[in-house]
């Protein structure tokens, strides 16, 4: 079938986007010098440099402990969560809901700074315990404790994906266990976790995955004892040889997507397969819930605990840091307070232009992202074809590129075609990286709307005379535009979140909050870190809280 | 005056054939209904008319315009062919009041908007829902939606309005209302529509001529009264009414009568279909309203023990045993148990 005209636009423009950057890593990576240079020659040098450096290997190793040591830690955790939540008379379930979700939406740098000022070796925790016990008894930046927290960290992805199967696993195929004689805790363990097990696995791969993503956790606690994951690695890099060293940065790059283009092809699979025992069906929700019993207060123990160590813990580290002149043993919180550290974050051009930046990137970019997602859907809605196929497996790419390494090729982008370099000192670079570097994210936030139009509407459009463009307009785009609305209000907080993407970016003029700590943290400047993650987190909380007043959905 | 004709229509999902060649003609002010099991592709002949699904092989015209033709590869899109559709969900646009709904088709024709106040009131008014304009879809009842719906494909005047399963959403005591109301409107208005159900009676009620599909061909097409008095296959027969189904062998074959045979019984009917040879396995199909409970013995009588009588509201089904089979009658009043003679019509019994 013939494609229209804006649609061949709309699937070109995508694919450049999202090949261009990726084409020139690869490039890049087989080159012995940076692209720039005039005598760089086509080999494999940076890769063999890159294979002789045990900082790699060691980098490498440490991911993969991370990594598995997240999956192991997040999904039972993220399952009994979702059992809790979904099938049981936990108490305050409906408040826990939104917090559960917290880690997902504040900044993994934030959190990062959050546990060094809580509970590294001066931290307000650790003092605390040191009161009570004497000594501190953890050590906050051993591999052991950046595993923990990264699991930690990561329980409500699994959540995520094991609550909604649980919500759409139908009542009835319970109820049937019920009727045969099994217990509320044989039904768990017979038939609800067994149905989602597809989920749980497909959870566990991604959480994997996410290990192999890690960064600003990485890079807060595993700096000050010399623990390396790749995406440190390759920041190290960056000034390891004086120059710029693009070429070795490239190498390295490659060798992550080689190990994360594989999970991302797995997970695709086995969401396929996630949805086999699904069935949609309203009566889920009206379900009688599960009593506990007495477990209901070791269940609720449970999920306090895990919320104090990974939401309250880091939370407040960092926002009593922000507040305080200094802190250490000896030292009266009463006899500290100060709002110095705000007045001194507006006093900078540079800190307010970010601030701004960070705000209009999450406003207007976070729209206009939305807007690209909304085309890229419609060019491929309804129509079954090679070009939907093609799109399908284009917005996955951009999934296997970990955002450091996204910012890093967008930059090159901009170098290395001159036409494109007056971007370059905009926010539109970041904007055009930040809309790719999320693009399955969005694409699919808007798909669900897509898929929730029922197609006679648009057949009924169709047989009163609509061409497909009108169709779009009249009928698909007034349907879904709150479903529009309230992707917009999740691309804005995952944009104010964002730190990586933007870190190679950083310059006069693209200036974000998330790069801009990543910065001050290697300067050293903990009192601006701590005064700009508070405003960071005020900002994803303001998302937060228009998403829970209007109702948006915030998973489905 | 021909307002639609398909020729040959081939359809498939990947290997899947649905339509095996269907050809079909629609006449001016006539009402055809595509009826069939499910699975039989009628909708998706529907569907293929209304430029919704896309045949591979065949024709399609619409008065004389040729809308699709395989082998000139010529297909026109479904905007361009100028036909009202009524879903079967209805699918009115949730965004849009009723007037609105019923208006678009006219505002994509860019018709005045006097001219379309006027169209569309004409139409709501014809349909009964002269006050509900301003209403939003969800506000209507299923009845009222489903006259929207109707409004919404008449109103640009299309030569051939394309109904899927119009009365299904419908619960049963308002549908045999409805089935008389549309019957009405659409002589009334002189429609020429094409109309898919799957219930025999709908279909028998509100069209001018059936088609049956089955397995993605026709089976049989006639009128109403064809369709049920004179079934040329067994399907046709099975699928037109309440029957009872009695499997035997032939034990005697004399022109056109069969003599059916089985353990301890033996009835004379009409053969239909291919010939038959004496001894080959053969099925009896009687409709339920020719069985009659006799006094007695007589021609084609057969005496059978009564199992139990059912009461249906305006009459008693009366079930028998026939060797393996059921067999079942209607009557007027309870039977007392035991034994009763029954009257088996020659006529009215079809050896297929």
């Amino acid at each position: 079938m013939r494609a229209a005209l804006p649609r061949v636009g709309v699937v070109t423009l995508t694919a450049l986007a999202v090949f261009l950057p990726l084409g020139l890593i690869f490039y890049q990576s087989l080159l012995n010098l940076p692209f720039f240079m005039p005598n760089k020659t086509v080999g494999v040098g940076a890769f063999q440099f890159v294979f002789a450096d045990s900082d790699f290997w060691d980098s490498l190793r440490n991911s993969l402990v991370i990594a598995t040591a997240m999956a192991v830690i997040a999904v039972p955790l993220g399952a009994i969560l979702a059992f809790l939540m979904v099938r049981t008379d936990l108490p305050g379930r409906r408040w826990i809901e939104p917090v559960l979700l917290i880690p997902v939406f504040v900044s993994p740098m934030v959190l990062a700074f959050g546990y060094v000022v809580a509970t590294g070796p001066v931290g307000f925790y650790s003092v605390w315990a040191k009161q009570l016990f004497g000594s501190v008894p953890w050590n906050v930046y051993s591999l052991t404790s950046i595993a923990i927290i990264a699991g930690l960290t990561h329980v409500p992805h699994v959540y995520l994906y094991s609550s909604s199967a649980l919500k759409s696993l139908g009542s009835d195929v319970e109820e049937a266990a019920r009727m045969a004689g099994s217990s509320p805790f044989q039904v768990a363990r017979d038939v609800s976790l067994p149905m989602v097990m597809p989920s749980l696995l497909f959870s566990g791969v991604l959480v994997f995955f996410l290990g192999f993503e890690i960064f600003g956790l990485a890079l807060v606690l595993g700096d000050p004892e010399g623990h390396l994951v790749l995406a440190t690695y390759l920041y190290k890099l960056t000034n390891k040889l004086g120059i710029p060293s693009y070429h070795l940065m490239a190498a390295v790059a490659v060798c992550i997507v080689a190990m994360t283009f594989p999970l991302v092809m797995l997970q695709r699979v086995l969401l396929k397969n996630a949805g086999k025992y699904v069935t949609v069906k309203g009566k889920a929700g009206r379900q009688r819930p599960l009593p506990l019993g007495r477990w209901r207060w070791v269940a609720t123990a449970i999920v306090a605990l895990w919320l104090f160590l990974t939401v309250v813990v880091p939370l407040t580290g960092i926002t009593l840091r922000a507040f305080v002149t200094q802190w250490g043993e000896g030292v009266r919180l009463s006899e500290v307070w100060t709002l110095h550290h705000f007045r001194e974050v507006f006093n900078q051009p540079t800190l307010v232009r970010g601030i701004v930046n960070t705000v209009l990137l999450g406003v207007v970019g976070g729209a206009v992202a939305v807007m690209c997602y909304t085309a890229i859907g419609l060019a491929t809605h309804r129509k079954n074809d090679g070009w939907s196929r093609f799109v399908d497996y284009l917005v996955l790419v951009p999934r296997a590129v970990p955002g450091l390494l996204a910012g890093l090729a967008f930059l090159w982008v901009f170098l290395f075609f001159p036409p494109l370099q007056p971007l370059r000192a905009t926010i539109v670079s970041l904007w055009v990286a930040y809309t790719v570097v999320w693009l399955a994210y969005g694409m699919r936030l808007v798909s669900s709307s897509l898929l929730q139009v029922g197609p006679e509407l648009e057949e009924a459009a169709r047989s009163a005379g609509a061409t497909q463009s009108q169709v779009s307009r009249h009928v698909t785009l007034p349907l879904i535009r709150y479903g529009l609305l309230a992707s917009w209000l999740l691309v804005f907080m995952i944009f104010e979140r964002e730190y990586s993407t933007g870190v190679y970016l950083l310059g006069p003029g693209t200036e974000v909050i998330g790069s801009l700590l990543v910065s001050l943290w290697s300067t050293g400047g903990a009192d601006m870190v701590a005064a700009l993650s508070v405003i960071n987190v005020v900002l994803v909380g303001i998302g937060l809280a228009i998403a829970l007043r209007f109702g948006v959905k915030l998973h489905d | 005056m021909t307002k639609l004709n398909v020729q040959d229509l081939h359809l498939s999902y990947g290997d899947n054939a649905i339509l095996k060649g269907v050809s079909m003609q629609l006449q001016q002010g006539e009402v055809v209904s595509l009826l069939g099991p499910s699975g039989s592709g009628k909708t998706t002949l529907l569907r293929a008319v209304a430029g919704l699904e896309a045949p591979h092989r065949g024709s399609i015209q619409v008065e004389d315009k040729t809308v699709y033709d395989g082998i000139a590869r010529h297909e026109v899109p479904a905007e361009r062919r100028n036909l009202g559709l009524v879903f079967q969900s209805y699918a009115l646009w949730p965004h849009r009041t009723v007037f609105d709904n019923v208006a678009y088709g006219l505002k994509l024709r860019r018709t005045p908007s006097g001219e379309i106040r006027e169209r569309v009131d004409a139409a709501l008014k014809n349909l009964g829902l002269g006050q509900l304009g301003e209403r939003l879809p969800h506000q209507l009842s299923g009845g009222q939606q489903q006259r929207v719906a109707i409004a919404r494909a008449l109103v640009y005047n299309p030569p051939v309005i394309l109904m899927d399963e119009p009365l299904s959403n419908l619960d049963a005591k308002l549908r045999e209302e409805a089935r008389a109301w549309l019957r009405e409107l659409i002589l009334r208005l002189q429609l020429s529509a094409l109309v898919v159900t799957h219930d025999q009676n709908e279909a028998m009620a509100m069209s001018d001529r059936i088609l049956l599909l089955n397995n993605g061909v026709i089976e049989q097409q006639g009128t109403p009264q064809q369709m049920y008095g004179q079934p040329r296959t067994l399907f046709t027969a099975d699928f037109m009414g309440s029957n009872n189904r009695i499997e035997g062998k032939l034990s005697e074959v004399r022109g056109s009568a069969a003599l059916l045979a089985g353990d301890g019984w033996s009835l004379w009917g009409e053969t239909h279909g291919a010939p038959k040879q004496g001894g080959a396995d053969a099925t009896g199909m009687i409709r339920l309203e020719r069985v009659r409970v006799a006094e007695g013995p007589g021609d084609n009588h057969v005496r059978l023990p009564l199992v139990t009588s059912m009461f249906l509201g305006d009459r008693w089904e009366h079930l028998f045993h026939l060797g393996s089979s059921r067999l079942r009658a209607y009557g007027s009043a309870p039977l007392a148990a035991g034994e009763h003679w029954l009257e088996i019509p020659r006529n009215a019994l079809w050896v297929f």
